[in-house]
Formats: structure tokens, sequence, C-alpha cells
């Protein structure tokens, strides 16, 4: 086969692009290989050799890497489509802002985003690791090893080694195209560009942010492999906890902004809804929190080392187990947003299988030398409950996991040839809250009750009674509160009611604790905001999750025997129509576009029992089309934000034509046009009959009246150009059995460049569709051979009669001011002034006699009230003689509109309108959370740690 | 003993306790006719039939959706979805339900769809290609 020689393609940068993929992957291992060398040879001679080898390795495969990312960049930004992932994540209209989004849109480009944080934390991690940068490097080196072979995009036979950004589009399939030489300057109009959905900047901030919370992970479970490794168990565990807490800020923060997208920018109608790949952030998270936990206790008391460990290497495991989930394709039944499958299930596999088993390994190699205090800690210790705490966190993260697993057990049991055929539970968001609750009660007790204990506490006896007391007044402030928030929402479940008062109480404790014990201490405020930030969190999600309320039901449409999960969700709202629902009186009142997206403005109001008016504003949720304009692409949320709760609405559905330009058309054709003659002024009945049943029809009677032919119409779709031939009919049209409303509609067409465009009048109200036909148009604009020229020849001054009228040829006008005249060079242009008179009508037309290139030209003029066309068609010079075409046209009468009775209504919108109360707290609630992180590390960042 | 050894048995149990009730939660999918055997409210998954009527007419009813599904053993029956038609809704192939048989009808109040949105595109591209 000749190969062909393809021109337009810039193969160099894919050339480049895979070696540095290749010489990273390289690197990575080199780096990983003298790492291990210099931690094991720690102690030699040889130490400093092995480790500026590794650093030599890291910075190499730092490099390569970023090197590799930032041409891949080069090559979306100039948009060379001959690359298969520029194929897939750019197009020809996507905004530069966006080229980052579309980077890590694709799974090989969120792999780049994580090899990049790593690396960025490695190179941190060589300047200050110190004696720890051997074994830490080695692991996250060797990490970058794994996850490099997910790009590698080698071949081995049928072997395949992961995925190459740097493919090109026609090694990936064989398409007639790429018989063409030229075939790259076509692919553009096909590129696909970034998903209209993640088309926000939440896609700008969100990716990057989690995907450093993943890589973050790394650092607590290094440091965890290096204590194991060099038998020097609690040295590591102050920077390990440094990084702990950053990871738990940062994959926290992460998490989060998954929620406020979720909830601000998409229309799920909520920030939770434990779908798998929500949840397998979260467990890492949780993992973590409970490793910060166990790590303060060991550092403190020498307690909990082994379980530090445990969790460290486990948090990161579970990233691990979270990419494999999300990115195998295991997940696809039951999440909305995984990736698909992309044959890197082995390589995903034996991954996770490598993390696990190495972690079993060290933790084998290393437990037996753990120390531990002889003596055992105390029920009332500090230790003692923070420790149950993690375990709480421990039991939440094996619940949530288990569920969360059940594709898992269906892959594994289909690899024994046995089909389990399970799925999540039909109620999986009950199904997960039934069980979490616990959680937060266990959580609310311990946290709550922790603060006032103290570490390594042996006699608990002189300060038993007074921390009962302080307890015993938290407790009934909780109750007092917990009594207050029942009258604001309906909290009914006991075990609500439980949820609810330790989560004040933990509130109040560390309140408590952080004014009356610790007297405002600095190093009290992390576990103060991070407590009682989760115990108003809870608050939020009881107040929002259990009373969260649709306003968009209809209580007149609600079909009695279903129950409530079944409930309609959703209101249709005419234009111009007001409802009144749930206390609410709601208008969709109009539409408006900006880019490519359709924003409805819809009207509240709430209204008091007398009817009245307190309070009004407006949402505008809209709708967003794809690049072509042709199809909804996405529907976005609108919110109106009070204190107290919030008003989340969104679009449901729009009319099928303004939704999908094909379902449009679909629709025009399906209408059946009736052609109706009129005359004007005339009044005409036309019938429609309506098919109800096979056996029963229903005839409607419409009355039509055309008041007025419009030749300058106005339309709100149609924008005046010079040369268009515009026609509007002013008609009224009312349905017979509702005489007093008459609707005045003007139909248009249009002649613009020999194409009849139409601008149909569409009557919602009855259903109504008129078009104006063909024969209406050439009933006004007549064509030259129908007018019926006749011809008259003119001295100065003369005059003769036409059809009663006395037209007169009263001289020259030099000056051509014709409207289609534009002078050129060497023309000789004169105009005859035509007088025309008859009884109270006097009007003048200057039709124009023109020389250009030695050939004569006429160009017409008109009098457009009487019908005149004049044409000057001859002149001699010599004796001031002319030559005139004259026409009358008949003033128009029979006109022809096309009807389509039972048309699709176009203006309404299909809305569901939220209520959440309380919601704030749990934003609130969440970002004190994270800011408690934050304080952590700032302050244990400041102090020099010995 | 320590006492961390029994919390930390006690949670054991606990764990195991609490598993084996949430694995009670654990679905396994039904077909149309267990469905109607049940009265239940079941998850079936089937192909969506896309050559039979899809009625969403949100004038007469905004939250009435219906189309038809063949189940894995070959039933083809009504589907009722109590709510507005999702977007794409013509694209997707394998459907997930979760609701429960009302008269001839499955009333569904969980929907979940796959739809091959990811290369829809390649593959319209394939078409014009081909064609």
């Amino acid at each position: 086969m000749k190969e062909i020689q393809y021109i337009g393609e810039h193969l160099i940068f894919g050339q480049i692009g895979h070696f540095l993929i290749v010489l990273a992957f390289v690197a990575s291992l080199f780096s990983a290989i003298s790492y291990f060398m210099a931690t094991q040879k720690r102690n030699t001679n040889q130490f400093t050799t092995w480790r500026a080898m590794g650093r030599l390795g890291f910075v190499v495969h730092g490099i390569s890497i970023m090197t590799a990312i930032a041409i891949i960049f080069h090559i979306m930004l100039n948009k060379y489509y001959e690359y298969s992932y520029v194929f897939q994540h750019v197009s020809e209209d996507l905004p530069f802002k966006y080229i980052f989004s579309a980077f890590w849109e694709g799974q090989e480009g969120s792999f780049l985003l994580w090899m990049f944080w790593h690396i960025i934390l490695g190179v941190i991690l060589i300047f200050s690791a110190k004696k720890w940068e051997s074994p830490v490097l080695f692991c996250i080196a060797g990490i970058q090893f794994f996850i490099g072979t997910m790009i590698l995009g080698l071949h081995f036979g049928d072997l395949k080694i992961g995925s190459s950004p740097m493919v090109l589009f026609r090694d990936t399939a064989a398409l007639p195209l790429f018989a063409k030489e030229d075939y790259v300057l076509q692919l553009a109009q096909f590129a696909d560009g970034l998903n209209p959905l993640l088309q926000n900047y939440w896609m700008t901030i969100h990716p990057p942010t989690l995907f450093l919370g993943f890589a973050s992970t790394i650092v607590p479970f290094s440091y965890a492999v290096a204590g194991l490794w060099t038998k020097d168990h609690k040295e590591w565990l102050s920077p390990a906890l440094k990084w702990a807490l950053f990871s738990g800020f940062i994959l926290g923060t992460g998490i989060l902004m998954g929620g406020a997208w979720a909830y601000e920018a998409l229309s799920f109608g909520g920030y939770w809804a434990w779908d798998p790949v929500e949840n397998t952030s979260l467990v890492p998270w949780l993992i973590m929190i409970a490793g910060v936990h166990t790590n303060l206790i060991s550092k403190s008391t020498g307690y909990s080392i082994k379980t530090t460990y445990l969790f460290y290497l486990l948090s990161f495991i579970l990233i691990v187990y979270s990419t494999t989930l999300t990115r195998s394709g295991v997940l696809g039944d039951t999440s909305v947003h995984a990736f698909t499958e992309m044959g890197l299930e082995n390589q995903l596999l034996i991954f996770i299988l490598a993390c696990v088993f190495g972690s079993i390994f060290m933790m084998i190699k290393g437990f037996p030398s753990v120390p531990y205090p002889e003596k055992e800690e105390t029920f009332f210790s500090k230790e003692f409950w923070m420790f149950t705490g993690s375990l709480v966190l421990l039991f939440s993260s094996i619940l949530i996991t288990f569920t969360t697993s059940i594709p898992v057990y269906n892959k594994v049991a289909s690899l024994f040839n046995y089909d389990l055929g399970l799925t999540s539970p039909l109620e999986p968001i009950t199904h997960y809250n039934k069980y979490q609750l616990w959680i937060a009660v266990f959580i609310g007790l311990l946290s709550g009750v922790g603060q006032y204990l103290r570490y390594r506490e042996f006699n608990i006896k002189g300060r038993a009674k007074k921390i009962w007391i302080h307890v015993g007044v938290c407790s009934v402030l909780a109750i007092a509160l917990s009594y207050l928030t029942t009258l604001w929402i309906e909290v009914n479940a006991w075990q609500h009611l439980l949820m609810m008062f330790f989560a004040y109480f933990t509130i109040f404790a560390n309140l408590d604790v952080l004014l009356t014990f610790t007297k405002w201490n600095k190093h009290q405020l992390p576990s103060f905001l991070a407590h009682a930030g989760f115990g108003i969190m809870v608050i939020g999600i009881l107040a929002s999750g259990l009373n969260q309320k649709h306003i968009s039901t209809n209580p007149f449409a609600q079909r009695g025997l279903l129950p409530d999960d079944m409930l309609g969700k959703n209101v249709l709202l005419i234009k111009d129509s007001p409802m009144h629902i749930n206390g609410y009186k709601v208008t969709y009142t109009g539409d408006s576009i900006v880019d490519n997206m359709r924003y409805f403005k819809v009207n509240y109001q709430k209204i008091d029992k007398m009817g009245n008016t307190y309070e009004e504003f407006n949402l505008t949720p809209n709708a967003l089309y794809n690049s072509k304009f042709t199809k909804i692409a996405a529907y976005n949320p609108s919110t109106k934000r009070y204190l107290t709760k919030d008003i989340f609405s969104h679009i449901a559905g729009l009319p099928p034509g303004e939704s999908d330009i094909e379902e449009a058309k679909a629709k025009e054709d399906s209408l059946n046009y009736r052609m109706i003659d009129i005359r004007i002024g005339e009044e005409l009945l036309f019938k429609d009959t309506l098919q109800i049943t096979p056996d029963s029809a229903y005839v409607k009677v419409f009355k039509a009246v055309v008041t007025e032919i419009n030749k300058d119409p106005e339309h709100e779709e149609y924008k005046k150009e010079a040369g268009d031939l515009a026609l509007g009919l002013k008609m009224k049209i009312s349905f017979i059995e509702k005489p007093e409303e008459i609707y005045e509609v003007e139909p248009m067409i249009v002649v613009r460049s020999s194409l009849i465009y139409h601008y149909p009048a569409q009557i919602n109200e009855i259903a109504l569709k008129i078009k104006l036909t063909e024969k209406t148009l050439s009933e006004v604009f007549k064509t030259e051979t129908e007018l019926g020229y006749q011809n008259f020849d003119f001295t100065r001054e003369q005059s003769i009669n036409f059809n009663g009228y006395k037209i007169t040829f009263e001289g020259f006008d030099k000056e051509t001011k014709h409207p289609d005249y534009i002078e050129e060079e060497g023309d000789i242009a004169v105009s005859a002034v035509m007088r025309v008179e008859k009884d109270g009508f006097d009007g003048s037309a200057k039709p124009v006699y023109l020389i250009r290139d030695n050939s004569p030209f006429n160009l017409k003029d008109q009098i457009q009230e009487e019908g005149f066309h004049f044409r000057f068609t001859k002149i001699d010079p010599s004796t001031g003689k002319i030559s005139m075409s004259i026409a009358q046209q008949a003033p128009a009468k029979d006109f022809q509109f096309a009807v389509a009775a039972n048309s699709y209504r176009s203006d309404y919108i299909v809305l569901e309108a939220i209520e959440f109360p309380g919601i704030n707290l749990f934003w609130i609630g969440t970002i004190m959370m994270m800011l408690g992180f934050l304080v952590a590390l700032l302050l244990r960042s400041s102090k020099k740690v010995a | 003993m320590k006492k961390i050894h029994i919390v930390a048995i006690i949670m054991i149990i606990l764990a195991i306790g609490v598993l084996f009730m949430a694995s009670n939660d654990i679905a396994t999918y039904s077909s149309f006719s267990e469905a109607v055997a049940s009265g239940k409210k079941v998850k079936v998954a089937g192909q969506l039939i896309k050559e039979k009527e899809m009625y969403y007419n949100p004038e007469k009813d905004p939250n009435y959706f219906s189309f038809y599904l063949r189940d894995v053993e070959g039933l083809e029956k009504k589907v009722v979805l109590l709510g507005a038609k999702p977007q794409d809704f013509e694209l997707s192939e394998q459907v997930v339900l979760t609701g429960k048989i009302n008269g001839e009808d499955f009333v569904a109040s969980e929907m979940l769809l796959k739809c091959p949105s990811k290369y829809k595109d390649e593959e319209e591209f394939l078409m014009i290609q081909e064609g």
C-alpha cells in the first residue's frame, strides 16, 4: 500500500511529547530505584550518591511531564485536530478561558493533572523533608511510575499499555476521510469541544483543587511508609500531621466545591447525592481525618501509632480505589459521572494491588518495633474519646464503601462466571442517610465530651464535677435550641431529633471549652472551628434535607392515589399567566438570549392570606444551547438566596420546538396547513376539525379579517436588509366561541435574494398558526410582464389621459436621485419628472434613463399609493422627445393565508422550584470545618518544629 | 484486656451487624414479570424501544412522560415517569428504572439513563464519513 503523504499535520509535537512521556516514565523508575537504594544505604557513604541520582531522576521526570503538559496546551491552543485529544476536547468556538477545563476533561489530561501535583509536592519535599526525603520520594516516584503507565500509549503486539494524549486521530480509527492527504483541514468542523455542561468556572477550579487533594494524600502515605521502613516510629509523626492537615483542608475543599457546583450550577437539585463518585472521594477524606486524630493522640501520648500508620496508608489506597472505580467503567450502571472504559482496568488493578500489598508488607515488617506506653489509657482520657471517634469515622467509611462497591462485587463474581446481578439500593439516599445519621450522633457526642478531657488523664476525680456541670448545661442548651429549631423546621423522627441534639451539643461544648476552659487559647481554635462547624453542618443538612419543599407542585394536578415521592415536581408556566402555587404567585414573563444562554425570567411574588404581595423577586434559570444553536445542551438553575433559605429553580423542559431544531422541524411538518383565500376587509369564517377519538370530533370555528397590507412590516426575528421585499398582512382573528377576544396578528413573508422566508403568526391561546402564502406575495408584487406596460411618447409639458389620471411630463431632472442608482464615471443619466393627477391625488415619479458603457438602461419608478409604474425607455436628444412605458397595477385584494389549527404552543416553560431552608448553615458549617484545618496547619507551620 | 480492645471488638460486632442489615438494602434487577408478581417497588433495567411512542405533552401534564421499554426477558411494557422528559432521552439505550407496577403500566419514580453521549458526536462523524 502506498503511504499517503499527509499535509497540514504537525507531527513534531506528538513525537516530542511521546518521547517526553516515555522519558518521564523511565526517569520515575530510575528515581524510585535510586531513592530506594539511598534509603537502604542511608547510613553508609553511598547515601549521597544514591540520593543525588534519585533527585536527578525526579527532576528529569518533573521537567519531562511539565514540558509534555505544555506541549499538549500548545497543540490544544493551536487547534491541531490531527491529535485525537485535541479533536475530542477542543472545538473552533471554544473560548480561551476554557482551555484548562478542556485539558482535564479527558482521562489522559486528568492523569497528567494528578502527576503535575505529585511533582509539585515532590519538589517541595526534596527541599523540606530533610532526613525523610529518600523514603518519601521513593514512594512518590514509585507512584508516578504507576500513573505514568496510564498515559504511556505503548503497544506490544496485542498488549496496550496506557492511553497517550499524543496519539494521532488517524491512528485511532480507520475513516475514509484519512485517505485524503489534506484531511486535517476538514476536521475542525467535526471537533467535539468541551461538553457544554462543563463550560463554567467550576470546571476551571474544581478539578485542580480536587486533584491537589487526591495528590496530597500521597504525602502522609509516604511518611507512613518512611516511618515503617526506617523504624523511626516517632519522628515522622510531626511532618505527617502537617501534611495530613493540608490534605484534609484541600481534599475537603475540593469535595465541597463539587457539592457547590452540583447545587449551584447543575440541575441536580442538591449538594450531595451519595453518588459513587462523590462517595469514593469522601471516604479517603474521612480516613485522613481519622488519621489526623490518631496522629494527634500519638504525638501527645505515644498511643495509636499503629492506627495512624494504618489510616494514612489506607487513605491513599482509597484514593487509588476511587480512581480505579471511576476510571474503569465499573460504575457505569450506578453513577452519573463516571468515565467510560478505556482499557486501563488491568493496569489500575495492578496499581491498587501494588499499593495494598506494599502497605501490608510494610506493616508486617514495621509493626513489631512500634513502641507503645506501658500504662493503658483511661476511660476519661482525651485520647480514648478521640480514638473512639476515629473508629467511628472508619466505621462510616466502611459502610459507605460497602454499598458503593456493589458494582465491584458483580465484577468480581463475573470473573468466576457467576452473575450476581446486584445493584445499588432502591432508595440510595435513604439507605446512606439512615446509617450515617448514627455516625453524626456519635461524632457529636464524642467531639463534644472529648473537648473537656485531657490527654493522659489518670485522675479525673478532681475535675469530674466541673465537667459534669458543663456537659449538663450544654445538654440543656442543646435541648432548648433543638426545641426552637423544631418550631422553624419540621423534624419528626426521633433519630433526627437525636442527631440534632448532639449537633447542638457539640457546638455548645466546643464553644464552652474555647471560652471558659482554654480562655481563647489559639491552639484550641482549630478544634473549635472543625467540631462546631461539624455541628452547624449537621443542622444545615437536617434543615435543607428534611425540609426541602417543592414549590412547583400544582395542588390541583395531583393524582391522589400516588405516594408522596410520585407527586409531580414540575409545573407548566404559560407566558404572562400567573400561577398560584404554595404561597407564591409565579409568572413566566419572557426570555432573552446572551451568547449561547437563553434566560427565562420568572417572577415570584409571595402572597399573604389576604392575597397581597409582600415580597417579590425574579429568577432567571437558563438553557444552554450547543455551539450551533440547534439543540439545548443543559439547563442551569437560578437561586434566590435568603439568610435562612434558598429558592432554587431550574427549567425541566421547554416546548419541543424550542429545545431542538430537528424536533421543531418535525412539529412543523406534522402541522396540517389549509389554504384560505380572503379579500381585504372581508370577514371570513373557517373551521377546524379536531379528532378527539376515532369516533368523535370537535369542530372549532374561527373568524378572520384582513385589515391592512403592510409593506414595511416588523417582526422580532426579522432584521431588515436593503433589497428585501417584505410584506405583512394585518389580521384580526377570533375564536367564535369567544368572540370578545380578538387577536391582532401580522404574519409576514419576505423575499431576499430570490429566497422566500416565512414569519408566521402563532396565537397560543387558540393554538392557531398562520402564515402567508406565495400567492399573496405575487398578488402584491406583480412581475413586470404581468403589469402590462403601455408605451407613450411625450414632449415637455405634454399631458395624456391614462385610466382617468392626468399624466404630465414636466421636464428633466439632471440630479438623478433614484434609490437604486449608484453613479459611475462616464454615466450619462437623466430623470424625467412625471406628474400624476386625479381629483384629490397629486403625485410624481422620477424614472431614470441612463447610458453606461454605450448601452442604454432604465430604472423604473413607482407611485405606490395608486400602483403606477414608470419606465423611461428612450430619449431623442435633438427634439427632447421621450418614450415612457406606463402601467397601473390594480390594488391587491385577493390574499391567501395558510392556517394550521392545533399548532403547538411555544410560549411556556416547565419549571421545577425547590425551597431549601437552612442551606446556609450547611455552607457555614463546612467552611468552618475547612478553616479549622487551615488554622491548624498555619499554627503548626509557624511553630518551629524541633 | 484493654479498654481500647473492648471498644474495637464492640465496633467490629456492630459493624458486622450493620453491614448485614445494610446488605438487605442491596437490590437486584427485576424483570417486568417479577414486578407484576411482587407488586413492590423494584429496579428494572432494559432497552428503550425507540420505534414506539414517547409521549410528553407538558401542556396537558408536565409530570407525565411515557415510553416503552423492553426488559431483559424481552417483555415490552409502557413506562410512565412522573416527571419531565429528560433532555436527550432519545439518545439513551440502556435505561434503569425504580418504580412499581400500577395497573398495566410501570410507574417509575427514578430513572437512570445510560447514553453513549461521550461518543455520540464521533458516531455522527463516522456516519457523515460513510454516507
